[in-house]
């Protein structure tokens, strides 16, 4: 336990030291969309107003996947194929679960705060634009983005113990981006219905279950997905997750 | 004397994955290392000794045999294990983000050590290692020999029993490769277990007591670098350089404890002398022998010299000639 502290405290400082990196690499990507689909095109009236909140938390959705990738998928990949610093943490007194979980709990940490923080970044550059229904439910916000970092951090954790890093763009081409547009992130679930069956795919993405978890708390008065369908779904892809992200890394590290 | 380390009948093979077939990268390694001993394992690319010391450390999970670390298996109980040894590895894993003083002020957190000794050891080892001017440096920005001895400070930060080296002066240039046998023969002179692993023949026998050379996951011999150098067949070089009317390499070959007689080219043949090399073994009454030889051939010896085998001569004698990935 004082091994997975230690190195929890030292994750803590170095992500707080590069805050203003990760901050950019995260935030970057919803405040840009926020400024053009949440401002610009409903001024020129070529984006319905109810877009707006509906892009809310899909984007804190989005934003939590890329602190996953940027926080726990790329510097694990780069370590596991490069610089080998993992090797110290497993040469400390400390379990391989051990070493695995501290890298889930801080990759957590990291994607909750970013989600926490691109959902004010948001409302205050929409804030000029009429019509913005956008209302946190904090009680139900903070338990739903912590699950949801955990399921973020565990999906670094698998496809950044799989991936070798000259792949990485492929990873953004042929992973990252169908996630995100699948993801449900610029339209709620429950109006998928328009398409059939066809939606029962889309829960095959995990990013959807985040995405609707946002709007549950975020806009709770658009349509979601029930709490059961979402909260299993987000403990189903976090475990599954959680345990392939723990094989690869074993497989990774202990030869 | 009870061990420090002991590794008994250890086996290592890497399963195959679809295209590449298994392999067995130790096949059946024992040995056992002393408190305050200084040890080697010596041997080509791809003999198995990164394997032996990854099994020692918990990074490689042996498929046989044991090893146990001051009293406890490595296997069954690795975090004690882990808190007993040190690791210098051959990638320099140094922890990129942090300085290099909190580079070793973090470890000695991960090994539980309170703040106050954590720090005062970090200070200490700093100043030992030379690098107390370069403590809020990043480590990428230092040199490889000053990096290899901030890993050698880091290793020593929890106070381990045993530090293990895997190829410790690869890529360095003469000067830091020096300083560091003068720091690990230091470190040994304070009573730390040092086992290295090498492929630099001067470094083993300078440094090591006593060295076991792998070769294709198998220990072919292990003691100390004198007793390997004297247990060489042919090993001792008799170079003799004479004037001689008549052929007298044959007559050498005879001699009892010669096992092979060359004729050196030589570029000075203008002078008539001849130069021969004797590959002999250091026995009673040889030197006497070969002269009485030289002396029934007719020969006129201006020049004897001994050279004692060198430890690379016992290697390749060893481990053979051809090229190893």
């Amino acid at each position: 336990m004082t091994a997975f502290l230690a190195i929890l405290r030292r994750d803590l400082l170095v992500s707080a030291r590069n805050s203003p990196v990760l901050l950019m690499a995260t935030l970057t990507q919803p405040v840009l969309v926020v400024l053009v689909f949440g401002n610009i095109l409903p001024r020129l009236n070529l984006v319905a107003d109810e877009f707006r909140a509906v892009m809310v938390p899909g984007l804190m959705s989005i934003t939590m996947l890329m602190a996953g990738v940027q926080g726990v998928l790329m510097p694990l990949a780069a370590d596991l194929s490069g610089s080998r610093e993992v090797d110290e943490r497993l040469l400390a007194p400390i379990s391989l679960g051990g070493v695995v979980m501290e890298k889930v709990v801080a990759g957590a940490i990291h994607a909750s705060l970013a989600g926490l923080l691109a959902l004010p970044a948001m409302i205050a550059l929409m804030h000029r634009v009429g019509g913005l229904d956008v209302s946190p439910r904090w009680g139900v916000l903070l338990p739903m983005v912590v699950l949801s970092g955990l399921l973020c951090a565990a999906f670094g954790l698998t496809i950044g113990s799989n991936i070798q890093p000259r792949f990485s763009g492929l990873l953004f081409a042929v992973i990252l981006g169908p996630m995100m547009l699948f993801g449900c992130a610029y339209y709620p679930w429950a109006s998928l219905e328009v398409l059939g069956p066809v939606r029962f795919v889309f829960l095959l993405n995990p990013l959807v279950f985040i995405s609707e978890a946002m709007r549950l708390a975020v806009t709770p008065d658009i349509p979601h997905m029930p709490i059961g369908l979402l909260l299993g779904g987000l403990a189903f892809f976090g475990a599954v997750f959680g345990a392939l992200g723990a094989r690869s890394f074993a497989r990774r590290t202990i030869l | 004397m009870s061990a420090l380390l002991r590794v008994e009948d250890l086996v290592k093979v890497y399963p195959g994955r679809r295209k590449t077939p298994p392999v067995e990268a130790v096949r059946g390694i024992s040995f056992a290392v002393e408190p305050g001993e200084f040890f080697g394992l010596l041997g080509p690319n791809g003999a198995g000794k990164s394997t032996t010391l990854g099994c020692i450390t918990t990074l490689v999970r042996p498929t046989g045999g044991r090893i146990v670390v001051d009293g406890l298996d490595v296997a069954r109980q690795p975090a004690e294990a882990k808190r007993k040894i040190a690791v210098v590895p051959q990638t320099r894993n140094l922890d990129r983000d942090l300085t290099v003083r909190e580079g070793l002020t973090f470890h000695g957190a991960y090994f539980g050590l309170p703040r106050a000794e954590r720090e005062a050891r970090a200070d200490r080892l700093l100043a030992q290692m030379q690098l107390t001017d370069r403590a809020a440096a990043k480590p990428l920005a230092l040199s490889g020999g000053l990096q290899q001895r901030l890993l050698i400070a880091r290793a020593l930060m929890h106070d381990p029993k045993v530090l293990l080296l895997d190829e410790p002066t690869i890529g360095l240039d003469p000067q830091a490769r020096r300083l560091l046998w003068d720091t690990l023969q230091g470190l040994h002179r304070q009573g730390l277990t040092v086992i290295m692993t090498t492929h630099y023949m001067e470094e083993a026998d300078r440094l090591c007591q006593r060295l076991a050379i792998i070769d294709h996951g198998r220990i072919l011999t292990l003691d100390t670098p004198a007793a390997l150098k004297a247990a060489l067949p042919g090993g001792q070089i008799l170079d003799l350089l004479l004037h001689a009317s008549a052929p007298l390499a044959p007559r050498l070959a005879a001699v009892a404890g010669v096992s092979r007689v060359e004729k050196v080219a030589s570029n000075g043949d203008a002078d008539g002398l001849e130069r021969l090399r004797l590959f002999v073994d250091p026995a009673e009454g040889l030197l006497d022998r070969v002269l009485r030889a030289v002396r029934e051939g007719g020969a006129d010896l201006r020049h004897v010299s001994l050279t004692p085998p060198s430890l690379e001569d016992v290697y390749i004698h060893l481990t053979g000639k051809e090229l190893r990935d």
